[in-house]
């Protein structure tokens, strides 16, 4: 009954509401390579990028996380300034126990001990999530975000004023 | 009622009160494509009294009311379909599940880090190739013994629960730095999260080759359990524990 509707006067919106259904399909192919050339597809658009660490209210479980990755690059720059200091001459032991027993001994070392001690603990907290993926509530890990920084900020202090 | 107040504006003997305007102040990212330049914030002061209690209601009325050229994306005001996903007061979620709150100013951004066609309008494209890359669709090998339904039990259906119900908004992947910064190569928590929804679906029979495609430096393991993902999910999801559990998988696999 209703293809009989479709006689040759009204064949023509047919036709033309089939041709604005063509949709362009991608083959799973295409897709790899769209995805690789999308960032500069985008920014031929002149499409601006919209705003990200200026607008992102960060929780303090992202807080803690930054925080492991900037002590870890600061343990790393740290390691490799002493072995330079080493390779060109200075006696790094003695250089230690100068800073370590002047009047700015106790925060000296606390520059050093925080970025250890914080690094260690997010480092089991991290081994902690890995094997137990169960662990990973909302609550829990916000929870283990405060503790994290009160833990190795109480610790880095006790380890620098000992 | 309101409109009637100029009609009995003679009678003063009635003591007709104009109802009380509470102004709250709306600052959202506008950008025109047309015009090119910079994106700009423009405020927006609206009377909640006479406004809906979620901000998709506020962003609308100031559509109607103060500015047609305010684009955003919006279909069903109830939060399923996903499309009015934005950053609001720095947090991804879905307008029209956002109330609006008692503060003064209430700031609106679109998706962090994607690229803008237009006012809060993201382009999606990225996102929605990378979900097609997983392959969402039931995998079998073989055809199911009585040539029937593929059964499962109840066990291994409710292991989909948390999972199945994602919206495909966006909103995850958005908040996800490892994100911001791997827009192309890592899959960002939404794609994951519907990839373990197939690895982990008992009918499915292309685990390995699902796990396997996986496995490499930058689609999965970009991840580093940020866990902004979990807690913007504006379906309350948990993305990075699915995430967590595929890694467990694949070392697994190893």
């Amino acid at each position: 009954m209703f293809s009989s509707q479709l006689k040759p006067r009204c064949f023509g919106i047919v036709q033309k509401s089939i041709q604005s259904q063509r949709i362009p399909q991608r083959s799973l192919i295409e897709t790899r390579r769209f995805i690789s050339d999308y960032i500069e597809q985008q920014e031929k658009k002149g499409r601006p990028l919209s705003p990200h660490v200026t607008a992102y209210r960060f929780p303090v479980v992202a807080i803690s996380s930054v925080t492991n990755r900037i002590t870890g690059v600061a343990l790393t720059g740290g390691l490799y300034g002493i072995g330079a200091l080493a390779l060109v001459g200075l006696d790094v032991p003695s250089f230690m126990q100068y800073i370590g027993t002047s009047s700015i001994g106790p925060m000296a070392k606390f520059v050093v001990t925080f970025p250890l001690i914080y690094h260690y603990f997010g480092a089991v907290r991290h081994t902690y999530w890995d094997l137990q993926p169960e662990s990973l509530l909302n609550k829990e890990v916000e929870m283990s975000s405060y503790i994290l920084f009160g833990a190795s900020g109480a610790v880095s202090v006790i380890a620098s004023v000992l | 009622a309101r409109q009637g107040v100029r009609a009995f504006s003679s009678a003063g003997d009635l003591k007709l009160e104009k109802k009380p305007e509470r102004i709250k102040h709306f600052k959202i990212y506008r950008y025109n494509p047309d015009k090119g330049g910079k994106p700009t914030m423009v405020d927006f002061p609206v009377n909640l009294n006479e406004c809906g209690p979620m901000v998709l209601d506020a962003l609308i009325k100031i559509k109607n009311e103060q500015d047609s050229t305010l684009t955003f994306r919006r279909s069903c005001r109830e939060g399923i379909c996903g499309s009015c996903s934005m950053n609001i007061d720095g947090s991804n979620t879905l307008a029209c599940l956002a109330h609006i709150d008692d503060k003064p100013t209430t700031t609106i951004y679109p998706l962090p880090h994607m690229h803008i066609v237009k006012d809060l309008v993201p382009d999606m494209n990225n996102f929605y190739e990378q979900y097609k890359s997983i392959k969402p669709w039931l995998q079998r090998k073989d055809a199911n013994p009585d040539g029937k339904e593929t059964l499962q039990s109840k066990e291994d259906r409710a292991k989909l629960d948390g999972m199945y119900e994602c919206i495909l908004c966006a909103c995850c992947s958005a908040a996800c730095p490892s994100y911001w910064w791997n827009t192309e190569k890592y899959l960002g928590p939404a794609v994951l999260q519907q990839a373990f929804r197939w690895i982990d679906d008992s009918r499915d029979q292309a685990t390995k080759e699902r796990l396997e495609q996986l496995d490499d430096t930058f689609k999965l393991f970009r991840c580093h359990t940020i866990m902004n993902c979990s807690k913007t999910c504006p379906k309350h999801l948990n993305p990075g524990k699915a995430i967590a559990k595929i890694k467990s998988k694949v070392i697994a696999m190893h």
